[in-house]
C-alpha cells in the first residue's frame, strides 16, 4: 500500500467554490458519467469527476498546478448528462475561477472584480480615472463640429494611457503563468519536455479551435467563441497597423483611410465578429439555461464587458458618421472606458482563461500526457 | 349431494381446427354415460356461460366439466355457485401444443376428457373446518414502533390488541433518537421525534392492553384460540389470542467486537447508539476531553457486510449516519462531517434525503475502505482508507469517529447459547434411550426465546440459514407471513429496515393478522391457498402413528396425543397437502383432492399396447403455469404427455406411481420446484420431500422389474418453461429407448 496523503478538508473552499458559481457542485455523487462523455478529457484520470470529489472536499492543494481544471473548455457535454444536475461544467468553471485568484495577484482583485455587489464601482473607477486624465489632458468635454474623436483623446493619450493599461495586463497574466506552470511541473512531477513544439502545437490548436470542435451539446459555443476570438485578433491587427503606421514608420495616422485599406477592414470585420460572437454566446446561454445553467456572475461579467466593446465601438463609428456629436463622445467614451477596463482586468475576469487554459494545453503537450491519451484512444 | 354430471366443450381457440369435438363428446357420452354433453363456439362468452347456466337451473346439472382452456385462463367466468367445477385443459395442453388432426392428438384430448370426469367424479362439496369459537384478539409481542404502529393499526379497526413489551416502558429504539427521519415527502429535514406521540396513543386506546416489563412465557393453542402466558412483574397471567404479530425488534451489534475500527480502544471511537445520546444532551462533544467535536468521522458498515460480523446489510445506518451528520452541522456550522461508506445504500424515498444532506457543503461523502483508525499526537484519530473516491489511500484526521453499528435481531440465538443448549437436548434424547449426533447443529428454532410456543416442532419459528437469525420466512410472495400460520413477523426483527420502514411494515402485518382471523372464523385458509375451505381429512382408524406427517408438515400444524397419534391443528394448517403426500397408509384427504382421486385419474387413462404414454405430474404454482407459457409460445410437446396438476410437489404420494406404472404406463415426470433454502416453493420443500420419497421408491421399481429412470423428478421455476420443451423432449426420449412397459398387457 502506497504511502497514504493526508487529505486536508476545507469547508471554506467548498463555500467558495458554490459561491463562485458552483452551487450545483454537492450534487456529485461520483458516478463518472461526465468523464465518460466528455469529448476533450485525456483518457487516463480523465476530468471532471476526480475535480468533482475534490472539491467536494475541499481539498484546495488538489487545484494547485491542475491543468485539467484548464484543458475542460466547458462545453458542458458533461452537464448535460449528468443525472444529478450536479453541473460539471459550472463547477469547473467556478474552480477556475479560484484558480485565476490563486496566480493573478493580488487575489483581492479577482474578488473585487467578480463580486456582483462592486459591478458598478469596478466601471467607476476606471471611468473617473479616465475622465480626469482627459480632463487634465484638456480633451473631455463634446466637440462641436464634424466627430473626429481624436479631439476627444488623441493618438498619443491613447499610446500613453492604453498600452500601460495592457502592458500591466499582460505582465500580471504572464506572471501568474509562469508560477502556474512551476506548480504544474512540480505537481505532476514533470522535469523537461520540448516547449517549442508544445508552443506551436498548441497555437495550433487554438487557431484552429481543435477541442471546442469536439464539444456536442452545445456546438454553437465554437462558433460564438472561434468568432469573438478572431475578432480579437482582427481588432489586435487593425490596432497593430496603427502603430506600424504612426510609431514605427511615423506616416500618417491610417484610420482615415478609406474603407478598402487593410486596417478598415480588419477593424470592420473585427466590429462584426465580436457583436455576432457576444449576440450568440448570450443566446446559446439563455437558450440551455435549464439544461446546462445559464453561466456565472463571473461569466457574464466577460460576456459584458466584451460586448460592451463591441456594441459602443461599433455605435462611436455609426455616430461618428452620422454625425450626433452630443452622443458620439459620450458612446466613445464608454467605449474608452470598456477597452481600459477590458485591458486592466485582463488576469482577473474569466479572460484570464487566455493565459491559463493556453498554459494548461501546452502542458499538457509538453507533459506527454496528450500525446499519450491519443496513443491509447488510437489502440 | 347427488352428482348430475354436465361436460361442455368449447370449440374455440382452434380447438376445433386441432381435435374432432364430436368424437371427443363421445367419450362423456358413451364411455362415461354423462347425460348432458354439449359443445359451444365460445364458452367463455355470454351464451356460452349462459348455455351451462340454463343446464345447471334447468336440468338440474351440478357438476360442471369445461373442456376448454387451461384452470389459469377465465377462472372467473367458470364459476357456478354450488357446483363442483373441473376444468380439461385441451387448449393449452391440446390445441396449442400438438399438430391439428392427428390421431395421437385426438387421443390425447380424449385422455383430457377422461382425466377431468374422473376428477369431477371423486370431488365432493368443502365443508369448511369451524372452530367452536373464534378469538379475533391480536397478540402484539414488541412495544417499539413496530409493535406500536401494530398495535394501533389493529386496534382502530376494531380488534382488541394485547401489547407486551419486555422492557419498563414503551418506545424501543425509536424512542431514543435525538431526532428522526423525515417521514414524507420532500424526504429532506430532520424530524423532531414522534415517537412520544405514539406511546401515549397506544397508551390510551381503549382496544390495547399494553403489558411492561413483560415477557411470553408460553403460547399454545392455534390461529383463533391461542392461550398465551404473560410473565409481568413476577407474576403469570393468562390472555387468549387469534393471531400474533412478532415485532420483537433488534438489538446493536456488539461494537466491543469491532477494535479494529478502534472500538474499545479509544474513547473518541463511538457508536451510532451513543451519537444519538451526545446528540440529545446538546453539542456534539467528544468522550475523551469533552470537547466539541468539530470533524466527526462516520465509518458506516461497522460490521456489516463483513463476513466476520454481519454479513448482510443492515439497511439504516447509511441514513443514520446522514442524520447525525446533520446533528454535526446543526449545532456548529463550521464543523465537518466525513461520511465514509462502502455503498451508500437509502431504501426507498431516503434517496431524497441522501440528496438533501449530500447538498450540505460540510458534509463530506466518498466511498472508500477503511484500512484502520489510530490515534494522533494530539489525542485526535486518524482514519486510514483505501480504493477511495479521492483516488488514492488517505488519511483523514477527526476530533471523533461515529461507527455505524449494524443491526442483529431479537431472534436470534447466539451461536454460544446454543451450544449449551444442544448439550441440554443431547442429554434429554440420551435419558430416553436416543442416540444423539453430536455434529449434528441444533436448529434454533428448537431453542425458547421470544415466542415460546407450545408446538411439537419447536418453540420458535423456523428460520433460514440466509435470513441470519432474522424472522423472515422467505415465504414467497408475502413478507409477514412465517413458516407458523397465524404468527406474523414485521420489522426489524424481520429484516434490517429503518423507522419508516418498520412502520409500514407493521401495518401490513396487523392486516394479516385481521385477514388471519376472519378466515379462521369462516374456515378458510389464509395464503397462499387463501380460497380454500377444504381440509386434510385424516382416517385415523388406519393411522399407524409413524408420525412421517408431523415430521415433514412445514408449518407445524400436526401435533399428537399422549398415544402418539397425531392430530391436526386444523387452522394451523395451510391446506398443502405435505401431509396427504407423506402418509404410507393414504389416509389423508381432501374433499376434492384425494390419492384415490388422482389413482383413478391414471386408470381412467386409455393405454394402448403400442404407443408411448407419458404422466407428468405439475405444481399447480410454478410448473403448471411454466407449461401453460409454453403453450402460449406454440412449443410443441410430445402427445404422450398427459400433465395433471397437483398442490404442491409434496402431494407425491407413491402410491400414484405404483398406480401408474401398473396401469401400464411407461413413464412419470415429475415438475417441481428448486431445492433449497433459497426456494421457491409455496410450501417450503415440497418438491424435496417428493425426491426423498423417491429414494424409497427405487427398490421397488426393481422388484418390478422396472426401470427406476422411468421416474424422474425436475426442479424448474416458472421463468424456466423456455427450457421445458427440452426437458420433456430429453425424458421421452430416454424412455422410448427403454422396452415398452410390460404392464401394458394387463
Amino acid at each position: 500500500m502506497s504511502e497514504a496523503t493526508v487529505v486536508k478538508p476545507d469547508l471554506d473552499f467548498v463555500k467558495e467554490v458554490i459561491a463562485a458559481g458552483g452551487e450545483s457542485l454537492k450534487k456529485c455523487y461520483q458516478c463518472a458519467t461526465c468523464s465518460v462523455v466528455c469529448n476533450v478529457t485525456p483518457d487516463e484520470n480523465p476530468f471532471p469527476r476526480k475535480e468533482m470529489v475534490w472539491a467536494q472536499w475541499g481539498l484546495k492543494e488538489k487545484f494547485q498546478g491542475n491543468p485539467d481544471v484548464w484543458l475542460c473548455h466547458q462545453c458542458n457535454d458533461c452537464t448535460a448528462y449528468c443525472p444529478r444536475g450536479a453541473k460539471p461544467g459550472e463547477v469547473l468553471g467556478a474552480i477556475r475561477k479560484q484558480a485565476i485568484k490563486q496566480y493573478s495577484a493580488p487575489a483581492a482583485l479577482v474578488d473585487i472584480v467578480n463580486n456582483k455587489k462592486l459591478l458598478p464601482l469596478i466601471f467607476i473607477v476606471p471611468a473617473v480615472l479616465l475622465a480626469l486624465l482627459l480632463s487634465v489632458a484638456g480633451t473631455f468635454g463634446i466637440h462641436e463640429g464634424e466627430v473626429v474623436y481624436s479631439k476627444f483623446a488623441s493618438i498619443l493619450f491613447l499610446q500613453v494611457v492604453f498600452t500601460p493599461a495592457l502592458i500591466f495586463g499582460l505582465a500580471v497574466g504572464v506572471l501568474g503563468v509562469k508560477k502556474f506552470w512551476d506548480d504544474m511541473k512540480k505537481a505532476n512531477n514533470v522535469q523537461s519536455g520540448d516547449l517549442k513544439a508544445s508552443i506551436i502545437a498548441t497555437a495550433k490548436d487554438i487557431a484552429g479551435h481543435q477541442k471546442f470542435k469536439t464539444c456536442d451539446v452545445s456546438g454553437d459555443r465554437y462558433t460564438s467563441h472561434l468568432l469573438v476570438f478572431y475578432s480579437f485578433v482582427a481588432l489586435g491587427i487593425a490596432t497593430a497597423l496603427g502603430v506600424l503606421y504612426i510609431d514605427i514608420l511615423g506616416l500618417e495616422s491610417p484610420f482615415g483611410f478609406g474603407y478598402g485599406t487593410p486596417v478598415k477592414l480588419f477593424g470592420l470585420i473585427g466590429a462584426v465578429a465580436i457583436l455576432a460572437g457576444t449576440i450568440l454566446m448570450m443566446s446559446s446561454r439563455f437558450k440551455n439555461e435549464e439544461k446546462l445553467g445559464a453561466g456565472s456572475y463571473y461569466d457574464w461579467l466577460l460576456i459584458g464587458i466584451v460586448g460592451t466593446v463591441g456594441l459602443s465601438g461599433a455605435l462611436s463609428w455609426l455616430l461618428r458618421l452620422g454625425g450626433a456629436a452630443s452622443v458620439a463622445y459620450p458612446v466613445y467614451f464608454i467605449h474608452l472606458v470598456a477597452v481600459f477596463s477590458l485591458f486592466i482586468y485582463l488576469p482577473y475576469s474569466k479572460l484570464a482563461h487566455l493565459f491559463y487554459r493556453s498554459a494548461a494545453m501546452c502542458f499538457n503537450k509538453y507533459s506527454g500526457r496528450e500525446a499519450q491519451s491519443q496513443g491509447a484512444g488510437q489502440s | 349431494m347427488e352428482k348430475k354430471y354436465g361436460v361442455y366443450i368449447c370449440k374455440g381457440c382452434s380447438i376445433a381446427d386441432t381435435v374432432d369435438t364430436e368424437k371427443l363428446a363421445e367419450v362423456a357420452t358413451k364411455e362415461h354415460q354423462i347425460p348432458v354433453c354439449k359443445s359451444h363456439d365460445a364458452l367463455c362468452s355470454p351464451s356460452g356461460l349462459d348455455l351451462i347456466k340454463g343446464d345447471i337451473s334447468g336440468e338440474g346439472v351440478n357438476t360442471v366439466i369445461v373442456a376448454a382452456c387451461s384452470p389459469r385462463a377465465k377462472h372467473r367466468e367458470f364459476i357456478f355457485p354450488g357446483c363442483i367445477v373441473e376444468r380439461a385443459n385441451i387448449r393449452e395442453f391440446v390445441a396449442w401444443t400438438q399438430e391439428p388432426g392427428t390421431e395421437d392428438t385426438q387421443a390425447l384430448a380424449e385422455d383430457y376428457m377422461r382425466l377431468g370426469i374422473t376428477k369431477a367424479k371423486n370431488s365432493f362439496p368443502p365443508e369448511p373446518f369451524l372452530l367452536e369459537e373464534t378469538n379475533k384478539d391480536v397478540l402484539v409481542i414488541g412495544g417499539g414502533i413496530t409493535g406500536m404502529t401494530s398495535a394501533l393499526g389493529a386496534a382502530d379497526a376494531g380488534y382488541k390488541v394485547i401489547l407486551v413489551e419486555k422492557s419498563g416502558e414503551l418506545g424501543g429504539w425509536a424512542a431514543k433518537m435525538h431526532k428522526q427521519l423525515p417521514q414524507s415527502y420532500p424526504f429532506e429535514a430532520l424530524e423532531e421525534n414522534t415517537v412520544k406521540r405514539t406511546i401515549d396513543k397506544v397508551s390510551s386506546h381503549s382496544n390495547i392492553k399494553v403489558y411492561t416489563s413483560a415477557e411470553i412465557e408460553k403460547i399454545a393453542g392455534f390461529p383463533g384460540q391461542y392461550d398465551v402466558s404473560i410473565k409481568t412483574n413476577g407474576t403469570s397471567e393468562q390472555a387468549k389470542a387469534g393471531s400474533v404479530i412478532l415485532a420483537a425488534g433488534w438489538r446493536p451489534y456488539d461494537a466491543n467486537k469491532l477494535d479494529h475500527l478502534g472500538y474499545g480502544k479509544n474513547p473518541n471511537v463511538i457508536t451510532n447508539v451513543q451519537m444519538e445520546e451526545i446528540a440529545s444532551s446538546g453539542r456534539i462533544t467528544r468522550p475523551s476531553d469533552g470537547k466539541e467535536a468539530k470533524r466527526v468521522a462516520f465509518i458506516q458498515c461497522a460490521g456489516s457486510r463483513d463476513a466476520a460480523h454481519l454479513p448482510y446489510c443492515s439497511s439504516y445506518c447509511c441514513l443514520t449516519s446522514l442524520k447525525q451528520a446533520a446533528y454535526v452541522r446543526e449545532k456548529n456550522p463550521n464543523a465537518m462531517a466525513y461520511v465514509l461508506y462502502k455503498d451508500m445504500r437509502t431504501p426507498g424515498q431516503y434517496e431524497l434525503f441522501y440528496k438533501s444532506i449530500q447538498n450540505d457543503p460540510g458534509i463530506m461523502l466518498t466511498k472508500g475502505e477503511v484500512t484502520g483508525v489510530s490515534e494522533t499526537q494530539n489525542g485526535n484519530l486518524f482514519i486510514d482508507l483505501k480504493d477511495t473516491l479521492l483516488g488514492e489511500n488517505i488519511r483523514i484526521e477527526a476530533d471523533m469517529v461515529v461507527l455505524a453499528t449494524g443491526m442483529e435481531p431479537n431472534t436470534k440465538i447466539d451461536a454460544d447459547v446454543l451450544k449449551e443448549w444442544k448439550v441440554k437436548f443431547d442429554e434429554k434424547l440420551k435419558e430416553s434411550g436416543g442416540k444423539p449426533d453430536p455434529n449434528a447443529p441444533l436448529e434454533p428454532h428448537k431453542v425458547p426465546n421470544v415466542l415460546k410456543l407450545e408446538y411439537r416442532q419447536g418453540p420458535e419459528l423456523p428460520g433460514l440459514e440466509e435470513a441470519y437469525g432474522f424472522a423472515d420466512s422467505n415465504y414467497i410472495c408475502f413478507q409477514y407471513e412465517t413458516r407458523r400460520t397465524g404468527i406474523f413477523a414485521a420489522g426489524s426483527v424481520r429484516q434490517p429496515m429503518h423507522m419508516l420502514g418498520s412502520m409500514e411494515d407493521a401495518l401490513g402485518a396487523s392486516m394479516k393478522a385481521i385477514q388471519c382471523v376472519e378466515a379462521t372464523e369462516k374456515g378458510y385458509s389464509i395464503h397462499p391457498r387463501a380460497w380454500d375451505q377444504t381440509y386434510p381429512e385424516v382416517n385415523l382408524q388406519k393411522c399407524t402413528s409413524c408420525k412421517r406427517c408431523t415430521e415433514e408438515c412445514p408449518f407445524g400444524a400436526i401435533e399428537e396425543d399422549a398415544k402418539g397419534t397425531p392430530f391436526h391443528k386444523m387452522t394451523r394448517c395451510r391446506r398443502c397437502g405435505t401431509c396427504l403426500g407423506s402418509c404410507p397408509e393414504r389416509v389423508i384427504n381432501f374433499k376434492d383432492f384425494s390419492i384415490n382421486m388422482i389413482s383413478s385419474m391414471f386408470k381412467s387413462m386409455d393405454v394402448p399396447e403400442e404407443g408411448l404414454r407419458l404422466i407428468g405430474l405439475a405444481c399447480e404454482n410454478d410448473a403448471y403455469p411454466a407449461l401453460d407459457a409454453l403453450a402460449m409460445n406454440r412449443d410443441r410437446v410430445n402427445p404422450a404427455f398427459r400433465f395433471v396438476p397437483v398442490r404442491c410437489l409434496g402431494n407425491l404420494n407413491l402410491a400414484w406411481i405404483a398406480d401408474a406404472l401398473s396401469r401400464g404406463i411407461d413413464g412419470m415426470i415429475l415438475l417441481g420446484c428448486k431445492f433449497g433454502e433459497n426456494y421457491q416453493c409455496h410450501f417450503v420443500r415440497g418438491s424435496e420431500l417428493a425426491s426423498e420419497r423417491l429414494g424409497k421408491l427405487q427398490e421397488t421399481l426393481g422388484r418390478l422389474m422396472l426401470e427406476p429412470e422411468r421416474v424422474k423428478l425436475v426442479q424448474l421455476s416458472i421463468q424456466d418453461y423456455d427450457k421445458l420443451p427440452e426437458i420433456l423432449n430429453d425424458f421421452s426420449e430416454e424412455v422410448g429407448e427403454m422396452e415398452p412397459n410390460p404392464f401394458k398387457e394387463f
